[in-house]
């Protein structure tokens, strides 16, 4: 049976950080795809082309992208805006499952008449109707402003696959953190986690794009899958996104075994 | 039926003691005292029996149904009162209480602003804003909403100021009356005096004596004050009885504690020059610090009731 009361507790809960990462997103979204126009500057490709390739490719950047909004969008910008998310998803997730430690409110809201897996059902319910709603707005924004910006060039549908991916990379990273949590009794360590494993995500991208001999080390990062690259392009990788699906799929369940496992020792 | 009944229950933390073999059986409608104190394996009990931890060993029951390990269904029939009272700080006390009462459908809102009025509790605040007694007020409101035929009470009287405590004391008879059974943990002695009838004594995570309150050993004890002509100190008078120490404050005042019909005591009284005598039944405290002295502890066994 599906817990409501305890859905829409972690939903309220979750309210004031959602605003705010609802916020952060749409600001940074609105600036860096704001910027869109200037970036066609010849002086700005010329200063580009200065840069040594491996820091280009380690960075995703490349002089075609200036020229085409979506690929823009959606090789830059929401590269940021995935990084961002996803250090996000990892807290939201992870502090859904260890908050109860942490504040004490595991011998309230435990010793209801409520297994744990419900409870567990009901936080990833908050969970993903968190970061539904957050990548909704993302897409929300990209749109406004990239119609704005590149009237008759801004593609929703590409779009729409660039924030498919990214809401999928999302329930990856809680996915890992909804198997994580079970073990941390702190909201710091998972924001400790979130910090620590959304940089380290977007470094793993980063570095495995430098150099051939550390291309394999992509496959240890959830950007890879994503691929959000080859989604602006307008070639999204179904493959990659079913995979992080599965990473969702199974982080989380580990998360409910982990939970139902879990000892609250005061 | 028994309310809870626990057989073996062990549980280790790692390597450390947390209870062994805690052998319990609480009647319905009987407020049961539980006593042993701090770290002796009382909250370490309630946890078990409330799935928060998983024993190591043994099983619990609470009305004849196992201790789910994973929460559910059995808690509707469980009320709790934890040591450590914690609640979401942004919200108030009304929606913490709006929160505990949506897990019991068809909730009593006149029980509910009854037992606000009767601990003075202003469910208005926010959480962040109570002081601990207010917590716990809260927590013991929560935990009665649904009218629960099982109270766990962890420390529940901690941060009440004493008229709110009797007014507790007052509310659990009439549960009890009404049929709930309370299971009251605490360390406060006086208190399982004035509420339990009958009481189980937990001591290094076993349990050491499971009796009516009136039955405990030593219940016979007396505890005589004296104070000899002039504030003498008695000497080998009172050489057989208890260790006699002075009272603390009350210079030529001694304190003996003496297990002797009264009569025999008396008589022994008799033939002293007092300026002062007191013949008193030791309080629960006083059996509670008997049993605790060196060797005591075999006293009871693992009596089982």
């Amino acid at each position: 049976m599906f817990r409501q009361n305890v859905f829409r507790q972690e939903l309220r809960l979750n309210r004031r950080s959602l605003i705010v990462w609802g916020i952060v997103t749409v600001i940074v979204i609105g600036v860096y795809l704001g910027f869109f126009p200037y970036m066609k500057d010849p002086d700005l490709i010329k200063a580009l082309d200065a840069y040594p390739e491996a820091i280009k490719s380690a960075l995703s950047l490349n002089a075609a992208m200036f020229g085409d909004v979506n690929r823009y969008h959606g090789g830059l910008v929401m590269l940021y805006v995935l990084l961002m998310l996803t250090i996000y998803s990892f807290m939201l997730a992870g502090g859904l499952v260890a908050r109860d430690s942490d504040l004490g409110t595991a011998e309230f809201l435990y010793t209801k008449p409520v297994t744990r897996s419900q409870l567990m059902t009901a936080k990833v319910s908050a969970f993903l109707c968190v970061m539904l709603v957050l990548w909704t707005l993302t897409l929300a924004a990209s749109t406004v402003v990239g119609l704005m910006v590149a009237p008759g060039e801004y593609d929703i549908g590409v779009q729409l696959w660039i924030h498919v991916a990214g809401l999928l990379a999302s329930l990856a990273a809680g996915g890992i953190a909804f198997a994580a949590a079970p073990f941390i009794n702190r909201m710091q360590g998972t924001t400790s986690l979130g910090i620590g494993l959304g940089l380290g995500f977007f470094m793993i991208d980063a570095v495995s794009k430098m150099t051939k001999k550390l291309d394999a080390l992509k496959y240890l990062g959830i950007h890879h899958y994503a691929s959000l690259g080859d989604a602006a392009a307008g070639k999204p990788w179904v493959g990659g996104m079913l995979a992080l699906l599965a990473i969702f799929a199974v982080g989380t369940a580990l998360g409910y075994v982990g939970l139902n496992r879990k000892e609250f020792t005061g | 039926m028994l309310a809870i009944e626990t057989s073996g229950l062990t549980k280790y933390y790692g390597k450390a003691r947390g209870i062994i073999d805690v052998d319990l059986e609480v009647r319905e409608a009987e407020v049961f005292g539980f006593i042993g104190p701090n770290g002796a394996g009382k909250t370490t009990t309630i946890r078990s029996l409330l799935s928060l931890i998983r024993p190591s060993r043994g099983s619990a029951a609470i009305f004849g149904t196992p201790v789910p390990s994973t929460g559910g269904e059995t808690y509707r029939q469980v009320g709790y009162v934890p040591s450590e009272v914690s609640f979401y700080p942004e919200m108030t006390g009304a929606e913490v209480l709006d929160y505990a009462a949506s897990f019991f459908p068809g909730g009593d809102k006149a029980w509910r602003r009854s037992l606000a009025e009767r601990l003075s509790f202003d469910p208005s605040r926010p959480v962040r804003s109570y002081s601990h007694g207010n917590r716990k007020k809260l927590a013991i409101i929560q935990a009665l909403l649904h009218r629960p035929r099982l109270l766990v009470l962890d420390e529940a009287t901690s941060g009440l100021d004493p008229i709110i405590r009797l007014e507790l004391f007052q509310l659990l008879q009439e549960l009890r009356q009404d049929g709930t059974t309370v299971f009251f943990s605490t360390h406060v002695l006086e208190e399982v005096e004035r509420i339990c009838a009958r009481v189980g004594v937990i001591r290094d995570g076993r349990i050491i004596q499971v009796s009516p309150i009136d039955e405990l050993p030593g219940r016979e004890m007396r505890l005589v004050t004296v104070r000899l002509a002039g504030g003498a100190a008695p000497g080998n008078v009172f050489a057989g009885w208890g260790r006699t120490t002075e009272v603390e404050g009350k210079p030529g005042y001694y304190q003996v504690s003496v297990q002797a019909p009264v009569n025999q005591v008396v008589s022994r009284l008799a033939g002293l020059d007092l300026e002062y005598v007191r013949i008193a039944d030791p309080t629960v405290e006083d059996l509670f610090l008997a049993m605790y002295e060196p060797g005591a502890g075999s006293q009871g066994g693992d009596a089982h009731v």
